[in-house]
């Protein structure tokens, strides 16, 4: 094994780095254009009207993702590494179960199932192949944070890395929905993903010391602009 | 078998004592109070309350406390459902202290209707040691009936609070379940805005067979997570966290009547969602005051009442 090899698949570094951009990348296709994740509402309400607000928003969904979906995450990934598939349902009903509103259900269930079938026919992977066809079945909800830890172990790419992705989808999601919905200039939502991106290594380390049951969350203003949203005339986006 | 065989019987209160010395957010507060120890008699309250159907009303079959938890009888003041069975739960400590391990058991046999409350609010003081815990155990059987409506919460500044509610439901069964947290005594010192050091308040649901319908932790960690963020509490001090099990064409029909809505002008936000595994609703509120929310919860309230038990909501008691 050379120096230029890494992780436990050994895959090489560049082409490592290569795969992680490419499941991360906002083109992506699993569908995170269609959902604001309750931003809609919340720019209707005036509850965010500036650069200023929209940061402190997003910021509040990287935590409340760090402290619920990110948990699932890590544990899903320690269980398709020891390639406990069962586990990985167990974890995924949990994080399901966790969704309170219908709208983040429908995001998490959508984009599952988008990453399970991406993951499978890109990678050829058999896990992947495996967690889409119990996806498929209809035995399992199939949350995207599952599906992208399955999807990265089963790459032989480490927790760590589907966790930044996750981290880094949600912050442009309500960026990207930012720019469609609000008066916020490309300069303006990148650099608040710059400075958001900072706190990639505290939220990880935080999370990756919880236990399962420490899955919780308190965004009450998001989630009542999640039911506002469900009951709204105009609708650009599903959530 | 000799008597030293026996494994020791469990009490209820010691579920309360494991899931303390276990959680993560109160692990840095395992220091003994300078006063009575943690779980000493006197701080390890239990009450459990039995309903059953007796003929055309509910009764409190089954009664069990032990200080500082009691309730006295059921009472039966519903004009609108007058088999509906009426449990004051009482405190006779009058708050919540450091070392305090609380066990709550309600249990409703087939068609039993009932409505639990406290007397008043439910203060969780200030604390320099240890912290404070609480088991919720509700179970309730076919075609059962509950409205489980304490008063507030009120923590106090350096409070540290964890409760846990576990809920068994059959799916004929309806639950409204309403919560509604304080920010501490925010007329009394600026430190009680969200001066509580820890602040853990979780529910789950599952029905009889042990299916999972749903779970909710909320942890409040103001100085790790500023409460202001825009999407936590935002401009609002107080919340309400009501919970309605029942069947899905009755979360269906409630919810096509509740309205959602972030009025900052008025200082009120309000909303349904549908659980998941149709489980029922979640309904929130934010207010600045407590009045309004609990206004908005009667509403919530009245109508859950009107779709689900045929019945219009008295009108509120003048102490209340």
């Amino acid at each position: 094994m050379t120096a230029a090899r890494d992780g436990a698949a050994g895959l090489a570094a560049a082409a490592r780095l290569a795969r992680f951009l490419q499941f991360g990348d906002s083109m992506f296709p699993v569908g995170a254009f269609a959902f604001s994740a309750g931003l809609e509402s919340a720019i209707q309400k005036r509850v965010v009207t500036d650069a200023g607000t929209l940061e402190s928003y997003a910021r509040t969904a990287l935590e409340q993702a760090a402290m619920g979906d990110g948990i699932a995450l890590l544990w899903a990934h320690r269980a398709a590494v020891a390639g406990d598939l069962d586990e990985v349902a167990r974890i995924d009903a949990l994080a399901y179960a966790r969704k309170l509103s219908s709208e983040t259900r429908t995001m998490t269930v959508r984009m599952g199932k988008k990453l399970a079938e991406m993951a499978a026919e890109v990678t050829g992977a058999p896990l992947a192949a495996h967690w889409r066809a119990r996806i498929d079945a209809g035995v399992t909800p199939g949350c995207y944070p599952v599906a992208l830890a399955v999807s990265f172990a089963a790459q032989g790419l480490p927790a760590r890395d589907a966790f930044v992705v996750h981290h880094y989808g949600v912050a442009a999601m309500i960026l990207g929905a930012a720019l469609r919905l609000m008066k916020v200039s490309h300069v303006d939502t990148q650099r608040i993903l710059y400075a958001l991106n900072a706190g990639a290594d505290e939220a990880y380390e935080a999370t990756a010391a919880a236990r399962l049951e420490d899955m919780a969350g308190f965004a009450p203003l998001a989630e009542i602009l999640a039911a506002v949203h469900v009951k709204a005339h105009v609708r650009l986006f599903m959530s | 078998m000799k008597l030293t065989e026996h494994a020791p019987i469990p009490t209820p209160w010691a579920a309360a004592e494991a899931l303390g010395a276990s959680a993560a957010e109160l692990a840095a507060f395992h220091d003994e109070p300078p006063q009575m120890a943690s779980g000493a008699v006197g701080k390890t309250g239990y009450l459990r309350l039995g309903f059953e159907r007796r003929g055309e009303r509910t009764v409190l079959a089954e009664l069990d406390r032990r200080t500082p938890f009691m309730a006295q009888r059921a009472l039966y003041p519903d004009e609108a459902m007058p088999d509906l069975a009426w449990v004051f739960m009482i405190t006779t400590s009058g708050c919540v202290l450091q070392g305090d391990r609380l066990a709550l058991e309600i249990e409703l046999a087939p068609g039993a209707r009932a409505h639990v409350t406290t007397q008043s609010a439910t203060k969780v003081h200030s604390m320099d040691a240890n912290y404070a815990v609480q088991t919720q155990v509700v179970s309730l059987a076919d075609g059962a009936y509950l409205e489980l409506m304490p008063e507030p919460l009120i923590p106090h500044r350096r409070a540290r609070f964890l409760s846990d509610t576990r809920i068994a439901i059959a799916p004929t069964a309806t639950l409204l379940y309403g919560e509604i947290v304080q920010p501490g005594r925010k007329h009394h010192h600026p430190d009680e805005v969200f001066g509580a050091t820890a602040l853990s308040l979780a529910t789950s649901a599952a029905r009889p067979g042990g299916e999972l319908l749903f779970a909710e932790k909320l942890l409040v960690d103001p100085v790790r997570r500023p409460v202001r963020q825009t999407g936590v509490m935002g401009p609002f001090d107080v919340l309400a966290n009501v919970i309605l099990l029942t069947t899905k064409d009755a979360a269906d029909r409630v919810h096509a009547r509740v309205a959602a809505d972030v009025d900052l002008a008025n200082g009120v936000a309000f909303g349904a969602c549908h659980l998941p595994n149709d489980a029922g609703l979640v309904f929130k509120v934010l207010g600045r005051e407590t009045l309004p929310v609990k206004a908005k919860v009667r509403e919530f309230w009245a109508i859950a009442r009107e779709e689900i038990a045929g019945t219009a909501l008295p009108p509120p008691y003048f102490w209340r």
